[in-house]
């Protein structure tokens, strides 16, 4: 995106015709939803919270890709990277996310060979580097990242790289919203729907929940004038009891979305059932390799037997990620809970609901 | 010795090849009195008054980036840290770890642009050492600086001095030297002309001094970027800081690349910038004086010293919100300077 497009919708002057907008037209008490992580960081970041009215209480839900990623999944990290000639590749959030045992960054520091990469083709080439090793992929992402870890099983398999492999624990964003709304005690009155996933997925991916629930949609860009937009579209749509599926990142989204990546994703991967923290088990909401790629599953090849674990005690996560709670009502928030001292991985990830509220609330 | 040999473990072992490499390489760029000497240690002048010393490594990856390298951080650094304590830094030591293998046509580079920042501030190194470390067992070059400088008569700077209605100026755009560093980095294929903002600003502290500015605090925001050190300050002097988001100068480069990465520039180091907080009545002719020096041409008047919820810092936003600007917590960036 150019960055005049960038400072056009920082625009300081749309912004406050908009806040002042839906001060006026906001009466009905509403609970929004932001469902991505990027959104929960930029509504802090700008202090939107803060010039909303009473009437409108924003919660961060379930679409920051680390906060979901179950136990086990992060056990398995752990696990891989506890063997001889394995060479973890990860995301750098994930590294202090706390296992059942330890975290990542604590193997590393104790010289397990655990690399931090942006990409899963740094991966692919440190594979490349290293033949007599073998290098596990930590696959952590939605619809945005999956095409992306698509295209690199693609190009190790054109580089006939055997010694590259994934763990897959990617996820999808609209069973999530589903199972959200099929799931006793929750109580939201619009989504606020994430940005850069609906570029890849397409307005129409929504409309099985939309039709199914009724409940008020806007897809929304990240920008503040972005977000402000779609929090006055919601407004409107319940102030006047239309529910309605609207994308107001038009310049971005499209109905269909982006049928390249579409079309890489499903190449290489298939649907599974997926369990997300503090959720449960969403069927179909994951992303497996699919049998033509089997050979580059990394639980395959190393045949990894882990006990069943539970998620840490007192950490509220499954709550906040689903709207029941907010991070300052968790018994451990602040007290055990920290940056420093992470307990769950709300608080790790830098776009964490715990995270977001200890940084800037 | 030449350019085309490499640096192996005996040139750091003190014999005739740590001779050779101090003679033909260091000394003709360094060149001055004391360290021709080649004593244990530099016996210099100093004049009256009290002393600033300061100590920094630098371990930056990688060595070389646009805009410098990490000999003229080294300096550069040093210095910034002995003129934020309100003195004229005066001498600087130098420590070279460096890795078997790296080739000397790097380590004069190192060195030459070390000899031109040393120039630039108007320091003299006169005390150093080199050691070299087997493979493996360091990256590349580190480098440790300390410095000494005087600070005047009546200059009393310090992170504990802010109080409320104090303005708070920035020297220049912000996170420019993370971001430079950023892209420079293997795996990152950023295409950006950023450049690190590394210089030295004693002369712009004392252009201040001289010109009889009552600074209650100097500080140059490296490592944590402008928002830790914010931190520091609010808690050092206990009092509250309000910072204006639309007068935060950053270049449109370095936002878009922050935005990009997920990054806030707020948290990006600097190695170029300094921080001044004035009484009000100084601040616009502290401003003009920064603004006149060749390293402030951008600076700006950034926020206000509270007495509301001291210790903290917050950014009333562009949009018209207020959100609390935390210190850093863990590392957004390693090896950065
Ligand atoms: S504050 Fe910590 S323990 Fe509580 S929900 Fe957040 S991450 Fe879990």
């Amino acid at each position: 995106m150019g960055l005049k497009y960038i400072e056009e919708f920082r625009d300081a002057d749309l912004a406050k015709t908009l806040i002042t907008s839906i001060r006026q037209e906001s009466k009905i008490p509403l609970r929004l939803m932001e469902v991505c992580g990027t959104h929960t960081m930029a509504i802090f970041r700008h202090g939107i919270r803060s010039v909303l009215p009473d009437s409108i209480t924003l919660l961060s839900g379930p679409g920051c890709p680390v906060c979901v990623t179950a136990q086990k999944d992060i056990d398995a990290f752990v696990a891989f990277s506890r063997l001889e000639n394995v060479i973890v590749t990860t995301f750098g959030d994930l590294m202090k996310v706390p296992g059942s045992g330890t975290t990542l960054a604590r193997q590393k520091a104790a010289g397990a060979d655990v690399r931090i990469v942006y990409s899963v083709f740094d991966a692919v080439t440190i594979a490349k580097q290293n033949p007599e090793k073998q290098v596990v992929f930590c696959a952590v992402g939605f619809e945005t990242t999956i095409p992306t870890i698509a295209a690199g099983i693609l190009m190790a398999k054109a580089q006939h790289l055997d010694n590259f492999c994934i763990h897959s624990a990617n996820k999808l964003t609209p069973p999530a919203l589903t199972a959200l709304m099929e799931t006793d005690g929750v109580d939201i009155d619009g989504f606020i729907l994430p940005g850069h996933v609906s570029v890849i997925t397409g307005t129409d991916a929504y409309r099985p929940v939309f039709e199914a629930h009724h409940i008020p949609s806007v897809i929304a860009g990240f920008e503040p004038v972005d977000i402000l937009q779609a929090i006055r579209m919601l407004v409107l749509q319940n102030e006047t009891d239309r529910p309605a599926l609207e994308n107001a990142y038009t310049r971005a989204v499209s109905d269909q979305g982006n049928l390249k990546a579409k079309a890489v994703m499903h190449q290489v991967f298939t649907l599974c059932d997926a369990v997300w923290r503090g959720i449960g088990t969403i069927a179909d909401s994951g992303m497996k390799l699919n049998s033509a790629y089997s050979r580059f599953d990394a639980d395959a090849r190393f045949n990894l037997d882990l006990p069943e674990v539970s998620e840490p005690k007192g950490c509220a996560c499954g709550d906040i990620l689903m709207g029941l709670k907010t991070p300052d009502t968790c018994a451990l928030y602040k007290r055990t809970c920290t940056p420093m001292t992470p307990v769950g991985p709300c608080m790790v990830s830098s776009e964490g609901a715990c995270a977001a509220y200890y940084k800037y609330a | 010795m030449t350019s085309d040999d490499t640096i192996l473990l005996d040139h750091g072992a003190g014999g005739k090849a740590s001779h050779a490499m101090f003679s033909e390489i260091i000394l003709p760029l360094f060149h001055n009195d004391q360290l021709a000497r080649q004593d244990d240690g530099a016996v210099c002048e100093v004049p009256a008054g009290r002393l600033a010393f300061s100590t920094d490594s630098y371990v930056v990856d990688p060595i070389f980036f646009k805009g410098g390298n990490i000999g003229d951080l080294a300096v550069n650094g040093t210095v910034n840290d002995i003129a934020m304590c309100g003195a004229h830094p005066l001498y600087i030591s130098v420590g070279l770890i460096i890795e078997e293998g790296l080739p000397v046509k790097d380590l004069q580079k190192i060195l030459e642009t070390m000899a031109r920042a040393a120039e630039k501030a108007g320091v003299k190194i006169v005390t150093g050492d080199t050691k070299v470390v087997p493979r493996g067992k360091a990256d590349k070059i580190f480098i440790n600086t300390s410095g000494i400088g005087i600070i005047p008569e009546g200059v009393d700077v310090s992170g504990s001095r802010a109080v409320p209605k104090d303005k708070i100026i920035i020297s220049g755009t912000i996170a420019d030297h993370g971001m430079a560093i950023l892209s420079a980095r293997e795996g990152l294929e950023f295409e950006s002309d950023l450049k690190t903002d590394s210089a030295p600003l004693n002369h712009m502290v004392k252009s201040l001094l001289d010109a009889g500015c009552d600074i209650h605090v100097l500080r140059d925001p490296t490592r944590g970027g402008l928002g830790t050190t914010l931190n520091e300050i609010a808690a050092g002097s206990g009092v509250g800081i309000t910072l204006f988001e639309s007068a935060l100068p950053v270049k449109g480069q370095v936002k878009g690349m922050c935005e990009l990465l997920g990054f806030d520039p707020l948290y990006i180091a600097n190695e170029g910038k300094l921080i001044a907080i004035v009484p009000e009545h100084h601040a616009s002719r502290a401003l003009e004086i920064i603004q006149a020096d060749q390293f402030g041409t951008d600076a700006a008047i950034i926020g206000e010293v509270t007495d509301h919820l001291p210790g903290k810092v917050f950014l009333e936003t562009a949009i018209g919100g207020r959100r609390l600007v935390d210190m850093l917590t863990g590392e957004q960036l390693p090896r950065i300077c």
